[in-house]
């Protein structure tokens, strides 16, 4: 059962960050992870401000340069089934595509993914662990199964759960912030936190602020984008290992292009090692064989998720030998 | 709108079955006319209109809403308890806990002593600590979570692999063994000396939970001194007596309704704490109280299928003769007295011939939440280890799996004492014919050989299993009523779970008087007004229920018999019921039409009172199947998807062929849960509780993990022993051999022998990487 | 003898019920405000915790004025409020799809959308596909697949495929899963989901 709050349904951004500024209000987008950190008392929310009344963050639309811009509401499904995207933003769409169930993708906003909590079940049971205040990670000697193999830097071990975000960040996106000092644009590379920055946030963002929207660049031509995702159940189930790719090539040649892991990291992980063995390669077996291995490079396997290494290994191996089948 | 009163007789001149002589037992049926069918439940229409009114959509006037609190600790002792701040919350209108004099009862009779409705030790995370009601249901958890509690946290054991160790934790003052269980027959070492080849492998099931979609709970309202409880229930004369017991009260002033619930697997066979707890607070607030766990206590409280850890040894010899069986296994029940390795062996016992065979069982307490009976207890598990070793001795001796267990069939229980023979056993067909129409043969060729090319991977398995019990036994005893038009009325204690319990009664009785299942209105599952029954569930609900069934109709068609003889002056020997009249045989111008019986008019019902009668002596009954199932593996990934299953199955008669398909894509469903996702964690190493206690960490199988492509296939043995319809049971043997079937066949696929539940992509991965290379 | 799709078998009506002690809730708090309907009735100031807020609810076409508090979720104010039980609580927390309603006609999971979000919507429930004591279509589809056991994830499951036909009247085995792999069925009935759905589609289109 939800505890009380204050709520709000303010019909201005600047009227929502002003309320967002004060005590411990939260923004409520779909709601549809808010809700849940609310059920189970994860952090206090004395104060809830919808964004609902705020029409103009909604939707998609392409930009004078032929990039994209998505308003922070726009609806996940509303996404992963917009002509647009899906044709010239593969990799998004199929990203969107893939969150949770459907009526989480259609209530879901793109704002509200890449802000949403972690799912380390630590930090969503009633334990009380580093990152809402306690002393410990229960993870890093516990039932780490799920959780990452990059970036712990030996404090908090969650893996960010967002689809969407590595396919942002692997087709160079940025968000346009809104607070009460104004507003900014932040490359989504930019937007996470690691836990040795700050273990008890997971972006940027500042007090107040919120996403308003987010631009992605128009795809250079040759441009192939995609996002694979391995999970322990078909449906509703965040990412065991994960990899959107948008990959730049010049006939069967990668020019250059991202490789950004999920279920990896703390935050959406590029895998500078895969993305400098294929530039300016063709994917042969061999070099499909390289990258597949150094994915795994510099990994910090915990008790119970050794597996990871082996998944992202087979799962790069299989995403990029589509790539070149397809180039 | 249509007349439909004139719509009661289904197809005029459909034969319908001989009546026997007063006090004669029916024979069984031969050819059916409505039993068989395919026909929708006579209760589509509630459930899929929302008209169905579930325990938790029941709303009484000024009605108070439950909360509990629960230890958050795996054991624990509690100092103390303040609600002070809780109580002046607004709403709150009752606190109870330990403290509470009224609240001082004892819930359960247990052999390490008797357990208290608050216990003052917590011996498992979520034990209950203290209960609120409140105005609304927001109000009771804001109250339930301002109670503080003082905890003597005390140290636990969460892995029942480690309870017997020296120094672990204790969880009763007695030790952690439970129980230990041994059987044998014949001589293990001679058969094993016998055996061309002797494997032995370990296996392990996770522990699974039940998670019905209902949560449990119940409302609950006295009237003075009667108090009436709407649970969400198998079995309401089981929460009826407990309820009795508790609280002290005659069994006549305890109600239990339960017209409709929402799925239980075994959950369910018994009320709750917070059933007690619901009823106390209702007397003591003087109001009507509703009680429903959340989603994650359910996880923590109402029941589990225990993990297994289990070792088969087998012999064999070359031509596949099974020489000698050996299994073990360790499991546990969880806090208390539980049957944590119940029937875990009585596969390796019973399913294949076999002279010599032992079983040893060790059940041992850990701190965690007691399990319950969940479809087909120790089966699925005991199949995961016997039917994979099946599969790994037809290997080693170069046999079909098929044919292995072709060749070693009983027609006998060996496992009960005298060897009773089956009272029918098709376990034979469902693997020859199971095999056949799956095109096993072809299927594992075809699957061999495209394997070396692709990163995608196919493979062929299949597993066998038999039902402990499914026969059905007394008592029960129901009452048809027959109005004078011919509509019928049936009054049954039994609950129909989903498995379609009522339309396969609305069937006999029609079966029976020649009238339209739509003709006959159910009454159930409600203490006040129906008929004793047992809880529904061990597949046993219809074996048990429709033969009463029966026999009531069969009692009522007498009954109108006499009336027709003393209308038509004749003997009512002579005289033949045929739904719509009663004529006599001799000279078909004697007859009468049922509405036209005077004494019936007069009367105004027909009362027949069916009983079930005992099992046949010296036999025994139980259901077979036989399921074989296609897979993929990604070798690269370890994604498994299961392209297609067949479920041979004999449960004897099939009753409704509608229903019947839809309990064995149901079981096979579970099966998969079993077999690829379903597994309960205990953060076992630092603090005892449980992390994934909710439907997002503890996966069931969706609509995308399960095949589109399901075929059920019904052998239908003539079974003229077990009762007087030849049914037995279906909802557990459809679940017994699927998990086993998928092992064996990702085996058939990738070469890997994954011994441990669940087989996810975590798992299978690694086993892939830490294969050796291949060549 | 097959069941007649439309009317349920043997004609059974939604009135028998109404024999079971009083299921649903009563109507106390609600009171309907046809000039209401559509208007924005949302706080514009903050509505503080623990007290009730005025929400217009349009609800299968009536529109319910109830009091709300702000945490209260669609769920509880349609089930506890309105009355209608139809959606079925299941986990509340968005993980099994017993709660489905339509909101604009797309399906989402009334436990994690809060009622003070509705305003100004059109909420579908299970009861609103009724067409007085006939069964709506996707229903009448069940009934005739046998798509259900216990019946509590049905709910759900009929919201999802109605939702599904009116986005795609004619949807693949493929895209009839995905449509229902945000709604668990424990009883395991997914096949017959799955056929109803087709079905469903058929009779729609008049087949
Ligand atoms: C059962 C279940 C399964 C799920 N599976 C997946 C999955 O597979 N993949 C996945 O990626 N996600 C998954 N999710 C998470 C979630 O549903 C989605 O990420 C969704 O997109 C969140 O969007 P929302 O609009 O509902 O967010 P909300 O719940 O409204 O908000 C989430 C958080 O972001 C903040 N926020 C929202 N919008 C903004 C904004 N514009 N600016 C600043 N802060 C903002 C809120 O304050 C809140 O803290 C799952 C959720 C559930 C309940
Ligand atoms: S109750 Fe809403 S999804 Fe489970
Ligand atoms: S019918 Fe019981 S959960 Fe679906």
């Amino acid at each position: 059962m939800l505890p009380s709050f204050d709520y709000i349904r303010p019909k201005s951004v600047q009227a929502a960050i002003t309320h967002l500024a004060t005590g411990s209000a939260q923004a409520h987008a779909g709601g549809t992870d808010l809700m849940g950190c609310l059920r189970e008392r994860i952090f206090p929310v004395g104060k809830v401000v919808s964004l609902s009344g705020l029409p103009e963050l909604r939707g998609v639309s392409e930009t004078a340069d032929g990039g994209l811009r998505i308003g922070a509401l726009t609806a996940l499904s509303a996404l992963s089934e917009h002509p647009i995207v899906i044709k010239r933003f593969g990799g998004l769409a199929q990203a969107a595509g893939e969150v949770g169930s459907p009526q989480l993708r259609n209530q879901g906003t793109l704002g509200g993914n890449i802000c949403q909590k972690p799912r380390c079940w630590y930090y969503r049971t009633d334990f009380t662990c580093l990152r809402k205040g306690g002393g410990t990670c229960f993870a890093v000697d516990g039932e780490n199964q799920f959780h990452c193999i990059f970036g712990g830097g030996g404090t908090c071990f969650i893996v960010h759960p967002s689809d969407t975000a590595p396919a942002l960040v692997a087709l160079n996106a940025t968000a346009r912030l809104a607070g009460p000092r104004g507003s900014r644009d932040v490359p989504l590379e930019k937007f996470f936190v690691l836990p040795e920055v700050d273990v008890q946030r997971e972006t940027v963002l500042a007090r107040g602020e919120i996403v308003t929207e987010i631009r992605i660049p128009p795809p250079v031509s040759g441009t192939r984008s995609s996002y694979r995702k391995v999970r322990a159940r078909r449906s509703w189930d965040f990412a065991l290992a994960g990899v959107a790719m948008a990959l730049r090539f010049d006939r069967k040649r990668v020019i250059d292009g991202r490789v950004v892991l999920s279920g990896a990291a703390p935050i959406p992980w590029r895998s500078k090692e895969v993305e400098q063995i294929v530039r300016g390669k063709e994917l042969t077996v061999d070099v499909i064989a390289a990258a597949a291995k150094a994915v795994t490079s510099g990994a910090e396997p915990l008790e119970k998720n050794g597996y990871k290494l082996a998944l992202f290994q087979g799962m790069i191996e299989e995403e990029l030998t589509l790539m070149a089948a397809s180039a | 709108m249509a007349d439909e009163s004139k719509d009661i007789y289904y197809v005029e001149g459909t034969p319908i079955p001989e009546t026997p002589l007063p006090g004669k037992e029916p024979p069984p049926w031969r050819e059916t006319s409505v039993v068989g069918k395919a026909l929708p439940r006579v209760d589509a229409y509630e459930r899929v209109s929302g008209s169905a009114a579930y325990p938790s959509d029941v709303h009484l006037p000024n009605m108070l809403h439950g909360a509990i609190l629960r230890c958050p600790h795996p054991h624990a002792r509690i100092r103390r308890i303040d609600a002070s701040a809780a109580a002046k919350l607004p709403g709150v209108r009752m606190i109870i806990s330990g403290n509470t004099p009224e609240a001082d009862l004892i819930w359960k009779k247990d052999p390490v002593g008797d357990m208290r409705l608050f216990e003052p030790i917590c011996r498992f995370e979520g034990d209950v600590v203290a209960a609120v009601a409140a105005e609304t249901p927001y109000q009771a958890w804001d109250a339930a979570h301002a109670i503080s509690v003082d905890y003597e946290v005390l140290p636990f054991v969460a892995d029942e692999r480690q309870a017997l160790k020296p120094g672990v934790p204790v969880v009763h003052p007695k030790g952690n063994v439970s129980k230990t269980d041994r059987y044998e027959r014949g001589d293990i070492a001679q058969g094993f000396a016998a055996a061309d080849v002797v494997l032995e492998e370990s296996y392990r099931t996770e522990c699974e939970l039940h998670t019905p979609l209902e949560p449990h709970g119940c409302v609950a309202n006295w009237d003075g001194r009667s108090l009436t409880i709407w649970e969400s229930s198998q079995g309401v004369y089981a929460v009826q007596s407990r309820v009795a017991e508790v609280l002290k009260l005659p069994l006549a002033r305890v109600r239990v309704i339960g017209h409709y619930m929402g799925g239980g697997f075994g959950s369910k066979l018994e009320p709750g704490k917070y059933t007690i707890i619901a009823a106390l607070m209702a007397k003591l607030s003087g109001r009507p109280v509703r009680l429903f766990l959340t989603r994650e206590e359910t996880y923590l409280c109402v029941g589990n299928r225990p993990p297994t850890n289990m070792t088969v040894k087998a012999g064999v010899k070359r031509d596949g003769t099974l020489t000698a069986l050996e299994f073990s296994v360790l499991g546990t029940g969880g806090a208390y007295t539980a049957g944590g390795t119940s029937l875990a062996d009585w596969l390796a016992r019973d399913l294949y011939t076999c002279p010599n065979v032992r079983t040893i069982s060790t059940d041992v307490f850990i701190n965690a939440g007691p399990a319950r009976a969940f479809r087909a207890p120790g089966h699925p598990q005991g199949a995961w280890a016997l039917e994979q070793m099946m599969d790994t001795l037809a290997e080693a001796i170069g046999m079909d799996p098929v044919q292995l267990r072709l060749k070693n069939i009983p027609s006998v229980s060996q496992a009960r004492e005298g060897n009773p023979p089956y009272t029918s056993t098709a376990f034979k067909e469902c693997l020859e014919l199971g095999a056949a129409a799956f095109g096993w043969e072809k299927a594992r060729g075809e699957a061999r050989a495209q394997r070396a090319s692709r990163h995608i991977r196919r493979g062929v398995g299949m597993a066998g299993g038999l039902w402990f019990a499914g026969g059905g036994r007394p008592p029960s005893t129901v009452v048809v009523k027959l109005f004078p038009d011919g509509s019928a009325n049936l009054n049954m204690g039994a609950s129909d779970l989903g498995t379609g319990t009522k339309t396969v009664m609305a069937m006999v009785i029609a079966e029976e008087l020649g009238i339209k299942p739509e003709a006959v209105q159910i009454e159930c599952a409600d203490t006040g007004t129906t008929q004793y029954a047992t809880p529904s569930g061990g597949s046993k609900t219809v074996p048990t229920e429709a033969p009463a069934v029966r026999n009531a109709a069969v009692q009522v068609k007498q009954k109108l018999l006499e009336m027709a003889a003393e209308a038509l002056k004749v003997d009512a020997a002579e005289l033949v019921y045929r739904g719509r009249d009663i004529a006599s045989r001799q000279d078909s111008s004697k007859r009468i039409a049922v509405k036209d019986l005077e004494a019936l008019k007069r009367q105004g019902i027909v009362v027949g009172i069916g009983y079930r009668g005992p099992n046949p002596k010296n036999m025994t009954t139980h259901p077979f199947a036989a399921q074989f199932c296609e897979v993929e593996v990604n070798m690269l990934t370890g994604e498994l998807k299961i392209l297609r299953f067949l479920a041979a199955q004999d449960s004897g008669r099939v009753m409704n062929r509608l229903t019947y398909g839809n309990q064995v894509i149901g079981g096979i469903t579970m099966g998969i849960g079993l077999a690829a996702t379903e597994q309960r964690i205990l953060d076992t190493g630092r603090t005892g509780k449980m992390v994934n206690r909710n439907w997002h960490d503890y996966k069931l199988p969706t609509a995308l993990d399960v095949p589109v492509d399901v075929t059920v296939l019904p052998v239908e043995p003539v079974d003229t022993a077990a009762n007087n319809t030849g049914a037995k049971g279906l909802g557990e043997p459809a679940t017994i051999p699927t998990a086993a079937a998928i092992a064996n066949a990702v085996y058939h696929a990738t070469g890997l022998r994954i011994t441990c539940t669940p087989i996810h992509p975590q798992q299978l991965v690694q086993r892939l990487a830490d294969r050796p290379k291949e060549g | 003898m097959s069941a007649n799709p439309t009317n349920g078998p043997g004609g059974i009506t939604r009135r028998n019920f109404l024999t079971t002690v009083g299921a649903g809730a009563i109507g106390a708090a609600v009171s309907e405000n046809a000039l209401a309907a559509g208007k924005e009735v949302a706080p514009p100031q903050v509505t503080p915790a623990g007290r009730s807020v005025e929400v217009a609810l349009r609800v299968n076409g009536r529109t319910h004025v109830v009091q709300a508090e702000t945490r209260w979720t669609l769920l509880h104010v349609l089930r506890e409020v309105i009355g209608l039980t139809g959606a079925k609580p299941g986990c509340e927390r968005g993980e099994c799809g017993a709660c489905t309603v339509l909101i604009d006609g797309i399906p989402r999971y009334a436990c994690l959308t809060l009622a003070v979000e509705v305003q100004g919507h059109d909420v579908t429930t299970l009861e609103g596909l009724m067409d007085g004591e006939k069964l709506g279509t996707v229903q009448a589809a069940f009934v005739e697949a046998d798509a259900f056991q216990c019946g509590y994830c049905t709910p759900g499951q009929v919201m999802a495929v109605e939702g599904l036909l009116r986005a795609n009247p004619n949807p693949s085995v493929e895209e009839i899963r995905r449509g229902v792999s945000g709604n668990l069925c424990r009883c395991g009935a997914y096949q017959h989901i799955f056929k109803a759905a087709h079905r469903a589609a058929e009779l729609k289109a008049g087949k």
